[in-house]
């Protein structure tokens, strides 16, 4: 469970490789390369922490901004890229945002776009575990969005009052598209929400990964063991746009942005690993350069890959 | 063969479709000791334990989208849903989950799941408790609806929707429960897809769902005593649609009424009517007669029910209509 210096450095591999994931798709976007993207950049600790200690036989589920779940859970960038090009070589094969990518091999359920309907359907695949035998755990991710939603309370109480084998993840940015949460979510606070359904629950930094990650594998232990579900709350913050489809800045500010750049994941955990002499500065750049190149073979990849023939449009609608 | 009940064949249908397949459990609220809303999940508990008969609290977007997540995983819930206005709280897990999920997993996992539904007219139910919206779920691609009418077709439609890898809508209209009927005693799927003549005519088709089709069955022996032959014939199933069978019984008539219990604007029959315009125009000697629902939400008083309740009396002046 405790991280080693290698395990440090494989963590900073992959909040940066979603970084410049991101930075790209943003750019690309923005070029008019494909319709829209749902960014987040600033809270790539949270997928990150969240499932890096998984099993492939884990689920989990995402939101809109669930692109960093998707590559840490090993997705290919390129595969990921002609998913957001609408092309063929991609699980969404260009009918679906990749938001509905499904890849059972690597514990990836389709989410859904009804924010927070995903948390019934992943407190059902870990009901199947339950039903099952299976020592397997499901992560629901959603955000402060959803925890007004019907479906909140009614899969997490489900949850709860079966003790399934599930960590009810909340990614919370302070705001719902443009809703402030003191706007919208009444009570103070997310967290005491689950704790009045009895469940344990934790609020993080979420832009710690490594409070991330040991606080997810203190959750997925404690579901392992049939003791039941946990509730995450990671404090975190989305610096871009909701998405690139020309949305308007709202009621946030530049010094609240600001504030939350200077907590940035990805500086946080480089700054640590230099601290802790666990990696140089020419190391991590190396490792930066390494990932530029794997985002733009990723590119490559997807522009060059075919468009699906618009028949597979009707495949598998039913099976 | 026995002689059983609708409510019975359920029972029966749901009873060895999980001892033959242990990836099939049961959900719903009080579907446990109380034995269901319906009384069609009596004694299923006491033989299956509750790992396999899972109670549900009062919350059918959770547990609708928990059936449709755990189907994902290789579990094949079988939900009762209650009265089927019910679904209609759960029409997000339903349409935009359930129908779509075998879309967005392409073949790698299934959404297979029954969602059962008590539905139609019953006395004294009122306006919440007697819909018939069936037609609202056989509009969505990646829905199976099924609608039986007997006790053998709904045994057999039963277990065909369990053993489907599609979520199924699958109706049972409280007018039927009460019905006997015989059901054969060995294992009979009957495909989904698949219409039937329920008996055969010269003279008009009546093309009946539901409860329609016993009213229709009336109607068409008291009508040949007075030589008027009519042919009943029952989709079964909504979605997919048999429609061969529909269009060789207008043919082979050329006079065609259609029978739904549910109000009659934009419902299932207006699909069919739109078929056979299509597809039997040439053949059809006067205008296709839809009967219905009237346009009301149903009523509490049993007085009111003539009134909105579509029944055989609507059946026989629509045949005359249509034979001129």
């Amino acid at each position: 469970m405790s991280l080693s210096p290698q395990d440090l450095k494989q963590l900073f591999r992959r909040l940066l490789l979603i970084r410049r994931f991101e930075e790209e798709a943003f750019r690309l976007a923005v070029a008019g390369k494909f319709a829209n993207y749902h960014g987040g950049m600033g809270q790539e600790a949270i997928p990150v922490g969240a499932c890096y200690g998984l099993k492939p036989t884990d689920n989990t589920m995402i939101t809109h901004r669930g692109l960093g779940v998707l590559l840490t859970r090993g997705v290919p960038v390129g595969e990921i890229f002609a998913g957001l090009y609408a092309k063929e070589s991609c699980p969404t094969r260009g009918r679906h945002p990749i938001f509905h990518m499904a890849a059972p091999e690597l514990g990836i359920l389709a989410g859904t776009t009804m924010v927070g309907s995903v948390i019934p359907l992943a407190t059902g695949a870990a009901l199947a575990a339950r039903i099952q035998g299976k020592s397997d755990v499901t992560i629901s991710f959603f955000g402060d969005g959803s925890v007004n939603r019907g479906d909140f309370h009614e899969g997490i109480n489900l949850g709860a009052v079966r003790k399934l084998p599930i960590v009810y993840f909340c990614e919370n940015n302070f705001y719902a598209k443009s809703m402030p949460l003191e706007a919208s979510t009444a009570g103070g606070n997310i967290v005491s929400r689950a704790q009045g359904y009895g469940l344990p629950s934790e609020v993080v930094d979420g832009n710690d990964v490594v409070a991330v990650y040991e606080a997810t594998q203190r959750a997925v232990a404690r579901a392992r063991a049939g003791d039941g579900p946990t509730f995450i709350e990671c404090l975190t913050y989305r610096w871009t746009p909701h998405s690139t489809a020309g949305d308007r800045e709202f009621s946030r500010t530049d010094e609240e942005l600001a504030g939350w750049k200077a907590k940035c994941p990805v500086m946080r955990l480089r700054k640590q690993l230099i601290a802790a002499g666990h990696a140089s500065a020419q190391e991590l750049d190396a490792v930066d350069l390494d990932i530029q190149r794997e985002v733009a073979e990723g590119v490559e990849f997807a522009e060059a890959a075919p468009y699906a023939a618009p028949g597979v449009a009707l495949e598998n609608v039913y099976l | 063969m026995h002689e059983i009940s609708y409510q019975q064949a359920i029972i029966e249908a749901m009873v060895e479709e999980m001892r033959r397949d242990e990836a099939v459990v049961l959900m719903g609220e009080d579907v446990g000791t109380f034995g269901g809303l319906t009384g069609t999940t009596v004694g299923i508990i006491e033989e299956f334990g509750d790992t396999r008969v899972l109670e549900m609290p009062i919350s059918e977007c959770g547990f609708v989208g928990a059936s449709v997540g755990a189907a994902l995983k290789g579990v094949r819930p079988i939900v009762e849903l209650g009265l089927a206005d019910v679904s209609l709280v759960a029409m997000d897990q339903l349409v935009n989950s359930a129908a779509k999920m075998n879309y967005f997993h392409d073949g790698v996992a299934s959404a297979s799941a029954v969602y059962r539904l008590w539905s139609g007219f019953r006395p004294s139910g009122g306006a919440q408790m007697s819909q018939s919206n069936e037609a609202m779920f056989a509009h969505v691609p990646g829905l199976k609806v099924v609608m039986p009418s007997t006790p053998r077709d709904v045994k057999g439609l039963l277990k065909a929707a369990i053993r489907d890898d599609n979520p199924v809508i699958f109706f049972e209209p409280k007018g039927c429960y009460a019905l006997l009927g015989e059901v054969p005693e060995d294992d009979e799927v009957i495909p989904l897809g698949q219409a039937q003549v329920k008996c055969s005519g010269a003279d008009v088709s009546v093309i009946a769902t539901g409860v329609m089709v016993g009213k229709a069955l009336t109607v068409a022996k008291k009508l040949a005593a007075e030589g008027i032959e009519v042919e009943v014939v029952d989709p079964r199933t909504l979605r997919p649609l048999d429609t061969e069978t529909l269009v060789a019984s207008a043919c082979k008539t050329g006079r065609v009424v259609l029978a739904q219990e549910a109000s009659q604007f934009c419902g299932y029959c207006a699909e069919i009517a739109a078929l056979l315009a299509d597809q039997a125009f040439d053949s059809l000697k006067a205008p296709i007669k839809r009967v219905g629902g009237a346009e009301t939400p149903v009523p509490l008083s049993p007085r009111m029910e003539p009134l909105v309740v579509p029944g055989e009396a609507a059946i026989e002046a629509a045949i005359h209509s249509v034979l001129g």
